[in-house]
């Protein structure tokens, strides 16, 4: 929703020294790329990653962007998969898939959690429900496609239980490892209330599953090792929101894995995630609270500073992870008709390749943004 | 928090706001009115000519009140088919001039001929417009070789909630009256004298604000809804937009696209007033574009602040709704308010308030010459992109051939059958 449009610079609200040399203050266009609407009506774009290579129907730079919910607007539906090409500024159709899909556990609504790998294949998160809400919730799995958008595997497990936050990922071509974050294990419908809160119960076992892949050449990967690298997150039920839990994976220099606890309203830091042999729990916090309104998807930017969206209002917030500071907010999405602006309305986030801004998503309008310098 | 570039707020409130750190352009809060779109409506007496080029009710200067019906052909075969559309002209042409639908008589023994509400009533500007649906051109007429290419089934629109019993039909008549009674009144004696040919599938009643003469409406989103229409007094324009040119029997008449749109008018009323009109584009209470000062000022879309983006908002209404910006396309919107009632509903955006609210909108009426290159083009991308969106809901939708304009002893349409 662009709307305020000459804000940038009174919307940042800057907490760092001059020279910081931070990404947020060169930004200052946001413009809609696309509607993210699916042919089939399935709409609430959740994640958003740019295609690494040219694969099948997608070209190198595509963005890729899945749907949370079907036309009725229930929240754990959505089947579809779209893409947007830069160069053409067109959109595509690239998968559909059946609601119920065997070894997946409750069907499929496609999540946050999507990464294309290197090899092509595209393996993304089902964190389904039948009505809308986590009562008729399923454990899901994770779906791995092909790059023209064909079925080739499921992956369901006892630690898999609703892939649900955007995937970081190692990939070594012939090898890859992938860190997803688990936020259904045990949690009930919106209706089962914490009678100290009034919220849904937090149930504190969400986990960051870290799967290695092994991927024979023209044939889908393999899972060749899966270890809990952190474990104890909360996770809670939300009747608007769906389910909150750890959402946002970002790795940083020297194998650090950077995660966005949505319930605690933290950004925590996971050391060795890519080598540990056992979970580091909550990890240690980075920051928390300030700027920060329910941390959603994390990306990593060249400047090595974080890009936080939020989900409780429209801001992305930068933090410098090495000091813990958070720098500025904007506000990428100033929606008024949400109080306060955008909240509710933002979700995933993806590093423009080239370097000039970033891509992310809105649900008030379902559209994929750019904001860019 | 924020600065917008352009403002509609006077200066003073700005300032005393403590909102809006700057202002590039300022509307004055009351701008005066003088251009005009409307003319005059004729005295509430006057009759609207039912016979002539065009069929009355679409470039006839809106009467304050509607009421539309679509109906389903139950019509055995052509003759049926005919014989309803020469009992509804011959009806029509009397209701028009203030006549009840037959002559009365006097037998007491029978149903009344007219029943009999309109009575006394002058006949209030009343026009009925005629459209045929798809379903009319069907095999059971021999009408299927007909259908104009232009006449195709609109396309699902990003968003619709369409209700099955507020779309479609084979068959719309279109009463406009100054008084709603006026109007009613004969919708319910057609479908009374047509009623085993054809049967009553929606209707939807709509009315005007009793605005100033050469004021443009507001709607119930509180703004003036049909400044950017091409002047109706333009026959050129006319001939270019709103007129088809053939086959012969539509010579002179003109495609309507009806949509039923729900306006979530609580969510819209918490809304702050800038923040409305950014949705709209243009200033609540003078009804300028922003960035303009009067209500007729051509808006500049072309217009940025310092960082390069738009004074009118990159999907504000009125651009996406623009000729400008849509290759030259125009429509000649004719809408209503409507108010239904209120219901329990769930609005589909965050935060997806659940709540009885109105079911009251805009009952959306627009003439062109040929919908794909009208409000098909024009509402793709507003159904993607338009602010508005989420505010408004389309719940109903039609789309019908209104046929050129009915000779002396003609009956609607009467060219299809030739």
């Amino acid at each position: 929703m662009r709307i305020l449009t000459a804000s940038i610079a009174s919307l940042l609200l800057a907490v760092s020294p001059a020279g910081a040399g931070g990404l947020l203050e060169s930004i200052h266009r946001h413009v809609t790329l696309a509607s993210t609407v699916a042919g089939n009506g399935d709409l609430n774009p959740y994640a958003l990653i740019v295609a690494p290579v040219s694969a099948g129907r997608i070209h190198e730079g595509d963005v890729l962007i899945d749907n949370f919910n079907e036309i009725s607007n229930l929240q754990g539906t959505g089947t579809t998969i779209v893409d947007y090409r830069p160069s053409t500024r067109s959109t595509s159709l690239i998968a559909e898939l059946p609601r119920r899909i065997a070894g997946c556990p409750g069907g499929v609504g496609l999540s946050t959690a999507m990464v294309m790998l290197k090899s092509g294949w595209i393996i993304v998160g089902s964190t389904p429900s039948n009505d809308g809400t986590t009562r008729t919730k399923g454990p899901g799995g994770l779906l791995v496609l092909d790059p023209n958008g064909k079925l080739a595997t499921v992956w369901s497990n006892a630690q898999i239980n609703d892939p649900w936050g955007n995937i970081a990922c190692i990939d070594n071509g012939t090898t890859a490892t992938l860190f997803i974050s688990m936020a259904g294990f045990d949690v009930p419908g919106p209706d089962v209330r914490d009678p100290k809160t009034g919220y849904p119960v937090t149930v504190r076992k969400a986990t960051v599953l870290r799967l290695g892949l092994s991927i024979p050449a023209g044939k889908p990967p393999v899972i060749t090792s899966q270890t809990v690298v952190a474990s104890g997150f909360g996770q809670r039920a939300d009747k608007d929101a769906f389910l909150v839990g750890p959402t946002g994976l970002a790795l940083g220099s020297g194998g650090t894995l950077f995660v966005s606890d949505a319930v605690g309203n933290q950004i925590v830091a996971i050391p060795d995630a890519a080598t540990r042999g056992d979970s580091a729990g909550t990890g240690r916090v980075v920051t928390s609270a300030g700027l920060l309104r329910r941390p959603l998807a994390l990306t990593m930017a060249p400047n090595g500073h974080l890009l936080v969206i939020n989900a409780l209002n429209g801001q992305v917030v930068e933090v410098d992870p090495a000091s813990g500071k958070q720098l500025y907010a904007q506000w990428i999405d100033a929606d008024e008709a949400q109080s306060p602006p955008g909240n509710g309305d933002l979700f995933g986030i993806a590093m423009i390749p080239d370097g000039r801004g970033f891509y992310y998503v809105e649900d008030d309008q379902n559209t994929l943004m750019e904001a860019i310098r | 928090m924020k600065d917008n570039p352009a403002s509609c707020v006077s200066r003073r409130r700005f300032l005393t706001s403590g909102i809006l750190a700057a202002a590039a352009g300022v509307c004055p809060a009351h701008a005066a009115e003088t251009t005009t779109i409307r003319t005059p409506a004729a005295a509430a007496s006057g009759i609207e000519p039912f016979r002539g080029a065009h069929q009355a009710g679409i470039i006839t200067p809106a009467q304050r009140h509607t009421y539309f019906a679509a109906f389903d052909l139950a019509a055995a075969g052509r003759d049926g088919l005919v014989k309803l559309l020469k009992t509804w002209t011959d009806a029509a042409a009397r209701l028009t001039g203030g006549d009840p639908a037959a002559d009365l008589g006097s037998d007491e023994a029978a149903p009344g001929p007219d029943s009999g509400e309109a009575m006394g009533l002058s006949p209030q500007r009343l026009t009925i417009t005629f459209g045929f649906g798809a379903g009319m051109f069907t095999n059971p007429y021999g009408l299927a070789s007909q259908r104009p290419e232009a006449l195709v089934d609109l396309p699902r629109f990003n968003g619709d909630q369409l209700a099955e019993n507020f779309t479609g039909g084979d068959l719309s008549v279109q009463a406009c009256a100054e008084d709603p009674q006026v109007a009613f009144h004969a919708v319910r004696q057609l479908a009374r004298l047509g009623a085993d040919a054809a049967r009553l599938r929606w209707v939807q009643s709509g009315f005007l604000p009793n605005t100033r003469p050469g004021e443009t409406p507001r709607n119930l989103m509180g703004f003036k809804d049909g400044t950017n229409n091409p002047s109706t007094g333009d026959a050129a324009a006319m001939g270019k937009f709103i007129w088809v040119d053939g086959p012969e029997w539509l010579r002179g008449g003109s495609y309507l696209v009806a949509r039923r749109i729900r306006i979530a008018l609580e969510h819209w009323d918490k809304m702050k007033l800038g923040f409305q009109e950014q949705t709209m584009g243009r200033c609540k209470y003078s009804g300028a574009p922003i960035g303009g000062a009067k209500e007729f000022d051509e808006p500049d879309y072309d217009a940025t602040d310092k960082d390069g983006n738009p004074v009118i908002a990159e999907n504000a209404h009125i651009r996406l709704a623009s000729h400008t910006n849509n290759d030259g396309a125009k429509i000649l919107r004719r809408p209503y308010s409507y108010n239904d009632g209120a219901n329990f509903t769930t609005e589909r955006w965050p935060p997806w308030r659940q709540d009885m609210e109105y079911d009251a909108g805009l009952f959306f009426l627009c003439y062109q010459r040929d919908p794909r290159t009208g409000f098909i083009k024009l509402f793709e991308k507003m159904a993607k992109f338009d602010m508005m969106n989420q505010f408004v809901t389309h719940t109903g939708s039609g789309l019908f051939a209104c046929p050129g304009g009915i000779g002396e002893g003609e009956f609607v349409g009467q060219k299809l059958f030739g």
